[in-house]
């Protein structure tokens, strides 16, 4: 163990090295970069997030007029037999949210070092405190103001009632509460609890602090989780040097890999890079059904792929809470917009489509294995979208069911979500197979302006197919019953998304 | 001479499962120990694990009869790894990267030092070049100075061979030897026979089995003989 003066020179030593590095780098930087850029990057950076910014707040804005005046809106459920009271709703959201956020920080660390800072400061002998605090305070400080911005449009939208101040305050809660939900992950991945006491923790404190900012008509929420998120800080700054290497190398190859994704806005690459985690995969998993004597290439890859499904997918609890969000959007106290309530069963159909797509993704990396298979690839793309069609058909089929139950329509409407989610299953697999957009492709001229339209047909792809799969659910869901036209028009529209979606090539880079 | 390190029922492997048989050694100071094998056979993965860069299935690996910890301070100071890492501060110069761990290292004029690493490695005409513009002998070469450049009792070296030219790897057998005379202990991962014979004072052949040799024989087992 190290004394205390030690541990102070060695303290100091690592800061000199860190100084060292960041010296180095930024001289190097600006000798390559000149005022013209720098200011070209400025200017089109502020641009960009004043024109962002205009067009959320104008979104929001009119949002919360058209919640403000929803007594005259209808809902697409006939009988509310159970009302989830709106506060309940909204804290619910809110802890989900914080839930995400912590469940995110762990995943891309929170600390971390990159690939040449483990090669080159991990194994010099010193304290790591001043290699590993100053990237972990610039999370914590953009992950506290990022959560203060979010939350802003949140609570206008959700509470029209409250003053200015109170919006600020409530802001500022969430604020601390993201930052709670942070440091948190950081004190899990030094080890501070054991798996289940820091599951149990979390929860229960990321639950206590989804509910301040429902209560910020006073001071003492955001007091309170600022009070919280110091002495959570001060702990972990004290023993951020203990963070295992091995830990910190995991989090900054994970964390590099996903920024590197979303700055490249490649949707696939940023869920591999936050699926690549995973720390188990069953292999023992659907051994017997895989191991049973097959005829053929077409049934032995169908079986493959069942079996890659089953072992490589998450667990059924994020479909399971996408339901469990449509239902609580429908039973709110008051009611959402019907407008609204058909936006949130979109997004939920969307999100778990996606999450089925993760065999397709893996095998998208590497299309010269399934060009070894004596198959026409349009058996092959047939073999890997049954699947994820089959599961969405299910978690379609189970989505209408309880709209059914809730008066929505009648039961035919199963039928069209049964056929809908085959749609949105094949959607997956033209969206694993998607390429990377490209960002050297000039913009097309239109009368309104010039559009990147490699680029968002790149972005689209697939998510393009799997709101068009949903779109004579909606019809019916709006109207309230089912005619057979509409029976048959799901009918066509998920066979012809189908037939396009095995039919088509995807495109090579 | 004292033991530095010591490998005892040692099972490396991945998800459990063990790439070859298990290994049982150890080095003492002044020694310098060869690992040879096939491609695949796990050389590497043994070597990584001795450095505590990965962790053993079962068994202990002691440096200076203390569990390794890769994270705690005395054992980084005693002990030096190189691997086929190719990863760099993109920003940084060759120079400035040795400088980093002259300094990391408290060594007394790191100035100097680094300019005799400079020389040694044949660096000085690019010292302040930035790793892209390297070639690939010259990343290996850059690791190797790094790797040397600063005091360890443990040396681990993997395949240090590796994209250099023939006179290269004369003078880096020379400083191995040389580390090892100064009383450092150095373990060897090579496919390379001269290497081996003008470093090693004994041998571990990394089969399904493990087994210990003397030098000579491990270099006709490398040669294929």
């Amino acid at each position: 163990m190290l004394n205390r003066e030690s541990l102070a020179q060695s303290s100091e030593l690592a800061a000199d090295v860190v100084r060292f590095t960041r010296r180095s780098a930024r001289r190097y930087k600006r000798s390559r970069t000149s005022w013209g850029d720098r200011f070209v990057d400025a200017y089109s950076w502020g641009l960009g997030i004043g024109v962002s910014l205009t067009m959320a707040a104008s979104f929001v804005l009119a949002l919360r007029t058209e919640i403000a005046g929803r007594a005259s809106t209808g809902s697409i459920i006939g009988e509310q037999w159970l009302l989830l009271p709106e506060p309940v709703l909204w804290t619910s959201v809110t802890f989900a949210v914080l839930l995400v956020i912590s469940n995110l920080a762990r995943k891309l660390g929170p600390m971390t070092v990159s690939g040449a800072e483990s090669t080159w400061w991990l194994s010099l002998p010193v304290d790591r405190r001043p290699m590993v605090l100053p990237p972990f305070f610039r999370k914590v400080a953009l992950t506290a103001g990022g959560s203060a911005i979010i939350y802003l449009p949140f609570s206008l939208v959700t509470a029209v009632d409250r003053t200015a101040v109170d919006h600020i305050l409530a802001s500022l809660t969430f604020a601390g509460a993201g930052t709670v939900a942070v440091l948190l992950s950081a004190m899990q991945q030094l080890g501070w609890w054991s798996r289940r006491t820091a599951k149990i923790t979390t929860t229960a404190a990321l639950l206590a602090c989804a509910v301040l900012p429902a209560l910020s008509w006073s001071l003492w929420p955001p007091a309170l989780v600022a009070a919280a998120a110091v002495g959570l800080l001060a702990l972990v700054a004290r023993r951020a040097g203990r963070v295992r290497g091995e830990e910190l190398v995991r989090g900054g190859a994970v964390a590099g890999h996903a920024g590197a994704s979303l700055f490249m806005m490649d949707a696939n690459e940023v869920l591999r890079a936050l699926g690549s985690g995973r720390q188990r995969v069953d292999g023992g998993r659907a051994a017997r059904f895989y191991a049973r004597p097959t005829r053929g290439p077409l049934r032995a890859l169908i079986r493959a792929d069942a079996v890659a499904f089953l072992r490589l997918n998450p667990p059924l609890a994020p479909s399971i809470l996408w339901l469990a969000a449509c239902m609580a959007i429908l039973l709110v106290e008051g009611g959402l917009p019907e407008f609204a309530q058909l936006a949130v069963i979109v997004i939920a159909g969307c999100a778990a489509a996606s999450g089925m797509g993760t065999v397709a993704r893996k095998t998208a990396l590497v299309p010269e294995l399934d060009a070894l298979l004596p198959l026409h690839p349009a058996l092959v793309r047939t073999s890997r979208t049954l699947m994820p069609c089959l599961a969405m058909a299910l978690w379609m089929t189970a989505l209408s069911g309880l709209l059914v139950l809730l008066g929505a329509a009648d039961p035919l409407l199963m039928a069209v979500g049964a056929l809908a989610g085959v749609g949105m299953g094949a959607g997956t697999l033209r969206a694993a197979t998607r390429t990377p957009p490209d960002w050297t492709a000039p913009p097309v001229e239109t009368p309104f302006g010039p559009v990147p339209r490699a680029q968002l047909g790149s972005l689209l792809r697939g998510l393009d197919v799997t709101i068009l799969a949903t779109i004579p659910l909606l019809v019916a869901l709006y109207l309230g019953y089912v005619p057979w036209s509409v029976l048959l028009v799901q009918a066509v529209f998920s066979a012809g998304i189908f037939l396009v979606v095995v039919l088509s090539r995807p495109k090579r880079t | 001479m004292g033991t530095v390190l010591e490998a005892e029922g040692l099972l490396v492997g991945y998800a459990g499962a063990p790439v070859c048989g298990e290994v049982n050694a150890s080095v003492a100071a002044g020694d310098v120990l060869g690992i040879v094998g096939v491609n695949g056979a796990g050389k590497s993965t043994v070597a990584r694990t001795l450095a505590g860069r990965q962790a053993s299935l079962s068994g202990d690996v002691k440096v200076h009869g203390l569990l390794i910890d890769p994270d705690a301070v005395p054992f980084r100071r005693q002990v030096s790894a190189v691997f086929d890492d190719d990863l760099f501060f993109p920003s940084l110069t060759v120079r400035e990267h040795l400088l980093l761990v002259a300094r990391g290292h408290s060594l007394d004029d790191p100035e100097t030092r680094v300019e005799e690493e400079l020389e040694f490695f044949g660096l000085v005409g690019r010292s302040h070049a930035i790793p892209d513009a390297l070639s690939s002998g010259q990343r290996r070469r850059l690791l190797l100075a790094a790797g040397l450049i600063r005091p360890s009792s443990l040396l681990i070296l993997d395949e240090p061979e590796q994209r250099l030219d023939p006179r290269m790897r004369v003078a880096l057998s020379d400083r191995i030897a040389a580390h090892a005379k100064d009383g450092g202990a150095v373990v060897l991962v090579t496919h390379d026979p001269q290497l081996l014979l003008a470093t090693a004072s004994t041998c571990l052949v990394i089969d399904e089995e493990v087994r210990e040799f003397d030098p000579e024989q491990g270099a006709s087992i490398i040669a294929g003989s």
